[in-house]
């Protein structure tokens, strides 16, 4: 550590000199004002070598392919070793990356052409060729994974899924650099949802599709395309990468990567003394962590938000869809009331180190379609609006135990659904329920218990009678299209409400119009203001990642989903 | 004796089947499924679940999925991991090894330590040491083993760095060298002192209580009598004796190798049966959960098999007919 920071001061010393002698003297020549140029760029010339430790918390499952994978264990591995024709930016829209594409006037052809000269690991040539073989694994028969829908909207993949063409009709290669694909309707994310990682269909040639996840060549020798090749795989350990020499943007700077396993209550003592580098911490450590002079933080609003949802009813599996039966919580004024009733930033504060957003839309914070704050309705804690608002709606305490009543005179109770699962559930569960007792509410928690993840979701899914609100949580896409969670026939719709309105604004929003990105961004505003105002849950927070690296490693950058952003020109200072 | 140990494992078939029905049933009993997890919009979808219960047989009658079950176990299919993507056997047998390592290399230290201590705190009754020994085993008694697994790894890895934190093997050591031993026992020995001197206090308690009463019995006062050594009379005569209720132990320490180290082996990112059976509890990968239990029932069964069979051995009074 003295030694790198001498080498720093020196370097520093160095550069300050080289800009002081071309300043001094006004007539140099052409040659020294050059090299006085290249060095007046205030940091260091990254170096070559080194290897970063980059840790998760979680046992890795070593299912070492893109079709297949399922968790962000897996995930963090394959963001090392490949990389996918398109990218995601940290504005969450998908850009070209090693393809670039041009789409017909009706939307509905993509002509995709590839960089040519990329290199998988064992040295074969990158073709659109790994492409299809990749669209081809995922729509097969015997394919098992989770990536179907990313395949669907090709035309000819529901045959060739069912068994009865022997190839994608949608899919074309004209040259081993140019593939065409069609797919079925005009839709403005086709790009986001089409799979666009290649995988390597000579290496993996001649392997049945559903033999590929157990595969040797998946789960132990993996290749990729990406600026680390696996040199070692310890299952459910560590993962040692090697630097691929071959990169197509170039040699990486570090000679390798080691992603390693620890467990989560040492990050922090590993983080001190160097063992780890690159992590993301556990909230509960921000503290302790925030402390470490050796680290830099990054602190990113992530993909997710928490929400408290109300049940309106049922979800009709037979006519697939939702039914809206129950009329506990239909009152709006009633569920407004309830959402000014809760202090949201003291939860953050009290029960997460202060390490989240509030939100008041189901939107990513950092999406291009959030509707602007002015358009919106914010649900401050405002206990004396929240009584008001309870008081117009009917609900009063009229036999005077201090709580409220519902309009019809009954007892009214409030019961909450939370899942158990980290040391902060229980507290804040019950900070919840306090804040609604405090406006007159009876509210008390599901069973008397917090509920189990599995359990929780088993009584969610199903509606069970007892389920009236619940404290749920879900990942966002980059795509702002809500549907899948939010129709009318959507079975993840958990609150089972719509309004006609609302499925309208969804359609239209990947409608024909909405490739006129204003326009569309226009939709996904309005939408919002609906379940802004409809407020058929409480939104509660967007949580906020943290990433902590070592100040060795530079060109590190985080965004809200990932902080390997280019790690090819991670390096580390020695 | 020989008639004894298969009449024993005659009883044992109804009770594995009655076991099994246990194992699954429980199982099944627990909310949720391998699918539960997936309940993200942003990586499946409600149809890739609805037929991936399909294919997996979730929706079929319960009795049919056991009878299938025990098909594929009596033909050696364990089933395969969901979460993994593996055969259950190929997942077991990768950390298998590791598991069985780290609970030999506990058992022997915790035979070490007990042996010592409880001989030294027998011949020296209500002396300090003694009382220094009774205070360390109400603490081993106390003392959660993940409290104690975190105590030591703050010290002995982060503060004193004399061994890694966690994992089983270093990086960058090739398989069957010398540095692969090194780094496989840095990395096992501290898990292991963790987890065997936790139980030491068990061992160490027995052995010193029966040597004191042994050493109150009549043939103890008559080879002191004859002028026997006090040492002959401690290791010789007393420890023979002292060693028979430590039999019952050793069954149950054949029967929990495989598992008896659960929370040390999650506390220190250890890839044993342990940290896999946790895993897998949380992921409701069923077929992994299944297994294990069987196994580490079976385990058992076995384990007080062979501490009754050593019985016999070690004390010649018990006949076993």
């Amino acid at each position: 550590m003295k030694k790198a920071l001498l080498l720093l001061l020196s370097l520093v010393l160095v550069l300050s000199m080289a800009v002081g002698c071309s300043n001094s003297e006004p007539t140099t020549t052409t040659e020294s004002s050059q090299t006085s140029e290249s060095k007046e760029e205030p940091k260091v010339e990254p170096q070559y070598g080194g290897t970063v430790t980059f840790a998760y918390t979680q046992p890795f499952k070593g299912v070492l392919m893109r079709a297949y994978y399922a968790g962000e264990d897996d995930d963090l591995i394959l963001n090392f070793m490949h990389e996918g024709f398109l990218t995601t930016g940290d504005d969450l829209k998908t850009y070209p990356y090693i393809a670039e594409y041009e789409q017909s006037a009706d939307h509905k052809v993509f002509t995709f052409k590839i960089k040519q000269g990329v290199k998988w690991h064992n040295g074969d040539e990158l073709t659109v060729e790994d492409w299809k073989y990749a669209l081809e694994v995922i729509a097969h028969p015997d394919y098992d994974g989770s990536r179907y829908s990313n395949v669907e909207m090709i035309v000819g993949v529901d045959e060739y899924h069912a068994g009865t063409a022997d190839s994608i009709s949608g899919i074309k290669v004209i040259d081993p650099y140019t593939i065409e694909i069609t797919v079925k309707e005009a839709q403005v994310n086709t790009l986001d949802n089409l799979w666009s990682y290649p995988e390597p269909s000579k290496y993996l040639e001649g392997i049945a599709v559903k033999d590929l996840a157990s595969h040797p060549k998946v789960r132990q020798n993996p290749i990729g395309i990406g600026p680390f090749k696996v040199k070692k795989i310890q299952p459910g350990e560590f993962v040692e990468f090697e630097r691929f020499d071959d990169y197509w943007q170039g040699k990486p700077y570090l000679d390798g990567v080691i992603y390693k396993i620890i467990d989560a209550d040492l990050s922090n003592g590993l983080l001190e003394n160097g063992e780890v580098d690159i992590i993301q911490i556990p909230s509960s450590q921000y503290q302790e962590i925030k402390k470490l002079t050796n680290i830099n933080l990054f602190e990113e609003a992530a993909l997710a938000y928490s929400y408290l949802g109300f049940d309106f009813g049922r979800y009709d599996a037979e006519k697939e869809e939702v039914v809206m039966d129950n009329p506990k919580f239909q009152n709006k004024q009633l569920r407004q009331a309830m959402a000014y009733a809760l202090d949201r930033q003291g939860l953050i504060d009290a029960f997460s180190n202060g390490l989240g957003t509030i939100i008041d839309t189901p939107m990513p914070v950092v999406s291009w379609a959030k509707a602007p704050d002015s358009e919106l309705t914010h649900y401050d804690y405002n206990p004396e609006k929240a009584k008001q608002l309870l008081d117009e709606a009917g609900y009063k305490d009229v036999d005077g135990d201090g709580l409220r009543e519902d309009p019809q005179g009954k007892k009214f109770t409030v019961s909450l659904l939370a899942m158990s699962g980290s040391e902060i559930a229980e507290p804040r569960a019950q900070a919840i329920l306090q804040m609604w007792k405090e406006v007159g509410l009876n509210a008390e928690l599901n069973g008397g218990t917090l509920k189990e993840f599995n359990l929780f979701y088993d009584l969610v899914q199903n509606d069970d009678p007892t389920v009236e609100v619940f404290m749920g949580a879900w990942g966002l896409a980059s795509d702002p299209d809500p549907s899948g969670l939010w129709r009318k026939a959507d079975s993840w719709n958990f609150p089972r409400w719509y309004t006609e309105e609302s499925d309208r604004l969804i359609k239209e929003g990947v409608g024909e119009k909405a490739f006129d990105e204003n326009y569309r961004k226009q939709v996904y505003v309005d939408w919002q203001k609906i379940v802004n105002d409809e407020l058929p849950m409480i939104y509660l927070w967007s949580p906020i990642d943290v990433y902590a690296a070592n100040k060795r490693v530079n060109n590190v950058d985080a965004n809200s989903f990932t902080i390997q952003k280019d790690v090819h020109l991670w390096w580390v200072t020695q | 004796m020989l008639t004894y140990t298969l009449r024993r494992i005659a009883v044992m078939i109804p009770i594995m089947i009655l076991l099994s029905m246990v194992v699954f049933s429980l199982a099944k009993m627990m909310p949720g499924d391998a699918l539960s997890g997936r309940i993200d919009p942003t990586n499946s979808s409600p149809e890739y679940i609805s037929a991936m219960k399909e294919k997996l047989g979730y929706n079929d009658p319960v009795h049919i999925q056991y009878l299938r079950w025990m098909n594929d176990i009596l033909h050696g299919d364990f089933g395969n991991s969901f979460i993994h993507k593996m055969p259950v056997s190929q997942l077991i047998g990768l950390r298998v090894y590791n598991t069985l390592f780290l609970t030999l290399l506990a058992l022997f230290f915790t035979y070490i330590f007990a042996f010592i201590m409880g001989m030294y705190a027998g011949k020296h009754p209500y002396t300090l040491g003694d009382n220094m020994i009774a205070t360390y085993n109400y603490l081993g008694f106390a003392l959660p083993s993940f409290f104690a697994g975190l105590m030591a790894i703050y010290l002995f890895a982060l503060k004193l760095q004399w061994v890694p934190a966690s994992g089983s093997i270093g990086t960058g050591v090739d398989v069957n060298t010398i540095a692969f031993y090194v780094s496989k026992l840095k990395h096992t020995i501290l898990p292991a002192l963790v987890l065997g001197m936790l139980s030491t206090a068990g061992y160490t308690q027995f052995l010193r209580n029966d040597i004191i009463e042994s050493s109150r019995k009549d043939y103890v006062r008559t080879a002191r009598a004859k002028g026997t050594s006090e040492s002959i009379i401690y290791n010789k005569h007393i420890l023979r004796n002292s060693i028979i209720p430590i039999v019952t132990f050793l069954g149950f320490d054949i029967g929990g190798l495989l598992g008896g180290a659960v929370i040390t082996e999650t506390i220190f990112t250890y890839p044993g049966i342990g940290s896999l059976f946790i895993d897998s509890l949380t992921n409701r990968d069923y077929s992994v959960v299944m297994t294990i239990t069987m196994m580490l029932s079976i385990m058992t069964l076995i384990g007080n098999l062979i501490a009754d069979l050593l019985y016999g051995v070690v004390d010649p009074r018990i006949r076993l007919d």
